[in-house]
């Protein structure tokens, strides 16, 4: 579990004579050369504190008899257990979560402006709106999924709209026929929903999607809920 | 209209779909897409780490109220400020940054000693097993909360990502941007002074 600290509770702590002293090349764990403080019995309370984690009977038994060695290994017990319902203890961020959104609805960005496919060249769709249509266009053959997608008009003033786009994908087909099936269907959305000229459509994968179950990356757990 | 040829319709022949719904994306994609100004995608990305965010807020701040408040301005500010996220740190490690930046600002404009009852709320948690024990446990723990309010700033801030959040040191090296070096001797000192606090509750 991360939350079990790798530089205190090191298996096979060795014992840095040097702690203390920058630059010393002794010990490989950094921690120890970073403040790590020897008790009065010549220990190091990182030592007292990679002890107190240990199983009872792998303990070094000076650990036993020695009055600063336990009240080190004590104090952490207790912060170890205090610290577990702490973690425990989190506020619901709902209400605050539902102001961010309202918020950040208000101030909805509308990107660049892009030239719609019409003769009197005077119409135009806000690139966002159409970003969020060709990325669900996109959506619509299995296993894909739309990352960005970013809209180019003509540099020299015609109609016509340049594409490019980034996919997350499964893997459980081969990627150029599902980049043929996701050109296909960016292509018809941007003629028949948005009347957009779409001249290039530039399509990378940039990610994988996991098959089967639900993709989790990137996914802190229990952070959903109320 | 365009004299483009008519294109087939793309859904033709495609069956039964079992394509997670958005709300499962991870967050590379929802943040691709809330960069650009989607904001379906960065509502689903606010759900899904506000509750994190707001405790770690709460446990710099001391106190809910304040910690919402930072935790709204954080999070307007990355919508704002999503179009430069290049993707080079994750999505989370970079709002826990931002979170972590409005938090410290905030405990930095605070009156340099706020009264000691005014930091923090107490323990509000439910404590199972026998009464006493729960009360010793929950008295435990509001000592550790009163002894983490009492911790320099950017100590209180590693110790909480590394043993609340689950950080690793490069992580949090990240997040406060000091090197992992200066980072392990923070929580050091902050597990050393904590540790003593809690010497008698054992």
């Amino acid at each position: 579990m991360a939350l079990e600290d790798a530089g205190a509770v090191s298996p096979n702590p060795e014992r840095p004579q040097d702690a203390g002293t920058p630059g010393s090349t002794g010990p490989a764990d950094p921690a120890r050369l970073v403040g790590d403080e020897r008790l009065p019995c010549g220990r190091l309370v990182s030592e007292a504190w990679d002890q107190a984690r240990t199983h009872a009977d792998r303990r070094d038994p000076h650990m036993a008899g020695c009055p600063h060695c336990r009240q080190a290994a004590e104090g952490l017990v207790a912060l170890d257990r205090a610290t577990r319902v702490l973690r425990d203890e989190r506020p619901s961020a709902r209400m605050v979560a539902d102001r961010v959104i309202e918020a950040v609805r208000a101030e909805t960005r509308l990107g660049r402006l892009l030239p719609l496919d019409d003769c009197e060249r005077d119409l135009r769709v806000a690139e966002t709106s159409a970003a969020k249509v060709l990325r669900r266009a996109a959506d619509t053959v299995p296993g894909v999924r739309a990352a960005s997608c970013r809209l180019f008009p003509d540099e020299h003033g015609g109609t016509a709209v340049d594409i490019v786009m980034t996919l997350a994908s499964t893997l459980d087909r081969p990627l150029p026929a599902r980049g043929a099936q996701v050109r296909r269907a960016v292509a018809y959305a941007a003629q028949r929903q948005l009347g957009l000229a779409a001249r290039r459509i530039d399509l990378k994968f940039v990610s994988v999607l996991e098959t089967g179950r639900r993709p989790a990356a990137g996914r802190p757990v229990g952070t959903s809920g109320p | 209209m365009a004299d483009c040829p008519p294109l087939p319709d793309p859904t033709d022949g495609e069956g039964d779909r079992t394509d997670p719904p958005d709300a499962d994306l991870p967050d590379s994609v929802l943040s691709a897409r809330a960069a650009e100004g989607d904001d379906d995608a960065f509502a689903i990305l606010v759900r899904r780490h506000s509750r994190s965010l707001l405790a770690l807020a709460y446990r710099l701040l001391g106190n809910v109220p304040d910690a919402e408040e930072a935790l709204q301005d954080a999070l307007v500010n990355a919508w704002r400020r999503l179009p430069d996220f290049r993707g080079d740190a994750t999505f989370r490690t970079w709002m826990y940054r931002i979170v972590t930046n409005r938090c410290l600002t905030v405990l930095r404009s605070r009156a340099p000693s706020v009264p000691l009852d005014a930091v923090p709320e107490a323990a509000a948690h439910d404590a199972g097993g026998q009464p006493a024990r729960a009360a010793e446990s929950a008295a435990a723990t509001e000592a550790l909360a009163q002894a983490l309010a009492r911790l320099r700033p950017d100590q209180r801030a590693c110790w909480i990502l590394r043993e609340l959040h689950g950080l690793s040191y490069e992580e949090i090296a990240q997040v406060v941007g000091m090197s992992e070096t200066t980072v392990r001797g923070r929580l050091f000192r902050a597990r050393r002074t904590l540790t003593k606090e809690m010497a008698s509750w054992r």
